[in-house]
């Protein structure tokens, strides 16, 4: 837990980094007359300067301040599992305009219901086609709000 | 007062003609769900259905999109009690302890007693609006850009203070919400920031992604990455009886309801996204007047009651700068004037004067609508609650599914998904490293009228850092945030040392 917070604290103190390297970029001016890059710098080295505080403090203070355990979780407990349920929804990102809304939705909720454990096919077919009929409906049809209709043509 | 009274009973007599009735009945019902759909919050909601009442006459039509406006705040409770998706920044709130609620099978009484809150929050509202308008509208006139840089980083450390057991990690995702909402168009120069290019990045990081993506998307991956076996375990199922809440669950409310719709209504009418601040200021007052605070952030019923009143009272006397000044101050309330504006109506400090029949009809219809929510709802609890009945295996795709049409649907723009996909990996290790997302989420929302503030201050002084704490409503707001930063700490230490002086 301690690395977690660690690692966590220091991810952050990169992005306040970056932040404020970035905004050097941008016209500053002065305090009277702001820049553009005025307001994001002092936000980059505001959170430099707290996630230091926050890096030296668990570094220092040890166990004595870590989070109780349950504000977390064990991580990798299943990891392909999340790696494949991430990887269906970037590939319905991707195809959603090509494939269009009722098709997406319907692969999707497939794919989704298989990588979660519903072996079974006619299950899976059954609860994606109800939720993409369903969805289409209600967005589509009742909502009128224009969705992708992709090579289907609906 | 007798004044106000006889228009407000003027403004029952037009709400309550049967045309008005039926369309506050229907946007109630169409705002409930909408709201109860994850991603369509009430901005979308309100934006969506705009072109449907071109056809009506200016009142019934504002009435309608109010009851959408009312109808969305109380479906996104909804969703949040039950999927930890917000609708909107003021519901972030009402994950915590909502969620927490459901979870231990209690999604029934989390969900009553929104209702019933609201509808208390809005009964006094109602009467606030009446009587203490005139005079709080003048007040609020008084706030200039210092008293506005005040306010907000106030709200933010008592933000701050109440979300997770870090106070340094929250401020932290204060920051980090903060530069986000740099991303796009400068506020006061129009130059381009931190878009590298992107015609997409130039507009913002839409909210609604980030929203959705923490939240939603986050609390999914993160069942999602649990063991197999897990999934099969679903949140307790409630038993009929558990369903509403029980008589020490009123109890326990009833404080909380009252303190929430007083300082609801009050921050209601200071300019800024009054619901958020109302909503983290409620939460913040229940946990301290609490003798069991340990108890917040597991399923404390104050903690849903309080916000969830102070939400409601503060987005009834937010409607007071809108129709008074002309300022909305929150995004569906600038939907809201825009609906006015293509009404023909031009909402100012001479609204009441020369539309007081659309003023106080729609006043008279927030309550009416009130009492509809609450009709409406309360046999739905048994219903909204047995969502949580549905496999974990089968839920959880829907809720992507959801999610993912929702977020197409504010923009109609693939970009955003993949926004909402981001943020919620984001959110995903967030939980991972035990942050809190809510103080990001009002950064994002607060950051771009938060700088506009401190440059227009700091313009103002010539450069001096003086103007914060000169100025008496904004000198003010700063001692409220160092009382709140330094309390905690004293009390720390004197418990220390009280602890070290109990061993020695």
């Amino acid at each position: 837990m301690k690395r977690d917070e660690i690692v966590g604290g220091i991810v952050i103190f990169l992005f306040g980094m970056v932040t404020a390297l970035f905004s050097l970029g941008m016209p500053i001016g002065t305090f009277r007359m702001g820049g553009t890059g005025l307001f994001p710098l002092c936000l980059g080295i505001l959170l430099m300067i707290l996630s230091g505080l926050f890096i030296s403090k668990i570094f220092f203070q040890g166990k004595k301040d870590q989070v109780k355990k349950e504000g977390s979780f064990e991580s990798s407990e299943s990891p392909t599992q999340l790696i494949l349920f991430l990887g269906a929804m970037v590939l319905a990102t991707l195809f959603f305009n090509r494939l269009g809304y009722p098709l997406t939705s319907f692969l999707l909720m497939v794919a989704l219901l298989r990588i979660l454990g519903i072996k079974r096919w006619g299950l899976s077919i059954l609860i994606s086609v109800v939720t993409a009929v369903g969805c289409y409906f209600v967005f589509v049809q009742w909502l009128s709000i224009p969705m992708p209709k992709g090579w289907i043509g609906i | 007062m007798f004044e106000s009274l006889q228009h407000l009973a003027n403004g029952f007599g037009i709400a309550g003609t049967v045309q008005n009735l039926l369309y506050c009945l229907i946007g109630c019902i169409v705002g409930t769900i909408i709201g109860v759909l994850p991603g369509i919050g009430p901005i979308a909601g309100i934006a969506l259905l705009i072109p449907a009442t071109f056809g009506l006459n200016p009142t019934s039509a504002i009435i309608m999109l109010a009851g959408i406006y009312y109808g969305a705040m109380y479906g996104g409770s909804t969703t949040s009690i039950l999927l930890n998706v917000p609708g909107e920044t003021a519901s972030v709130i009402t994950c915590i302890d909502g969620y927490k609620m459901a979870q231990k099978g209690r999604a029934g009484p989390a969900l009553a007693i929104v209702a019933i809150g609201s509808f208390i929050a809005g009964t006094i509202g109602i009467f606030g609006l009446v009587f203490l308008a005139p005079p709080l509208a003048e007040a609020a006139l008084a706030f200039g850009p210092p008293e506005y840089f005040s306010l907000m980083v106030f709200g933010f450390i008592v933000l701050s203070n109440v979300t997770g057991a870090s106070l340094l990690k929250s401020l932290m995702m204060a920051v980090v919400g903060l530069i986000i909402g740099t991303i796009g168009i400068d506020p006061v120069t129009g130059d381009a920031r931190f878009a590298f290019g992107s015609t997409y990045l130039l507009g913002g990081i839409e909210f609604v992604a980030v929203a959705i993506g923490l939240f939603g998307i986050g609390e999914v991956l993160v069942n999602v990455n649990q063991p197999s076996e897990l999934l099969d375990q679903g949140v307790l199922m409630p038993r009929l009886r558990e369903l509403y809440p029980s008589l020490q669950d009123l109890k326990k409310s009833i404080g909380a309801i009252l303190r929430g719709a007083v300082s609801g209504f009050g921050i209601g009418l200071v300019p800024g996204p009054a619901p958020v601040i109302a909503t983290y200021a409620s939460y913040m007052i229940e946990r301290k007047v609490s003798k069991h605070p340990e108890e917040f952030g597991k399923g404390a019923i104050e903690g849903v009651a309080g916000p969830e009143s102070a939400n409601n009272s503060a987005c009834q006397s937010a409607f007071i700068p809108l129709f008074v000044l002309g300022i909305p101050f929150a995004p569906p309330t600038a939907i809201l004037l825009g609906a006015l504006l293509i009404h023909g109506v031009s909402p100012g400090p001479l609204m009441i004067s020369q539309h007081a029949g659309l003023f106080w009809g729609v006043v008279a219809s927030m309550y009416i609508g009130n009492f509809m929510l609450l009709i409406l709802n309360l046999p739905f609890v048994p219903l909204f609650a047995n969502i949580l009945r549905i496999p974990k295996r089968i839920l959880l795709p829907l809720v992507i599914l959801f999610c993912m049409t929702g977020m197409f649907t504010v923009n109609s723009s693939v970009f955003d998904i993949w926004m909402m996909l981001l943020f919620g990996v984001i959110g995903f290790l967030m939980r991972k490293w035990a942050y809190e997302g809510a103080p990001l989420l009002l950064a994002l929302v607060l950051g771009p009228k938060l700088e506009i503030a401190f440059r227009q201050s700091l313009m103002i002084s010539h450069g001096d850092f003086g103007v914060f704490v000169n100025r008496p409503i904004s000198m003010v707001f700063l001692l409220a945030m160092a009382i709140f930063l330094i309390f905690p700490a004293i009390r720390l230490m004197f418990k220390k040392s009280k602890k070290g002086g109990i061993k020695s």
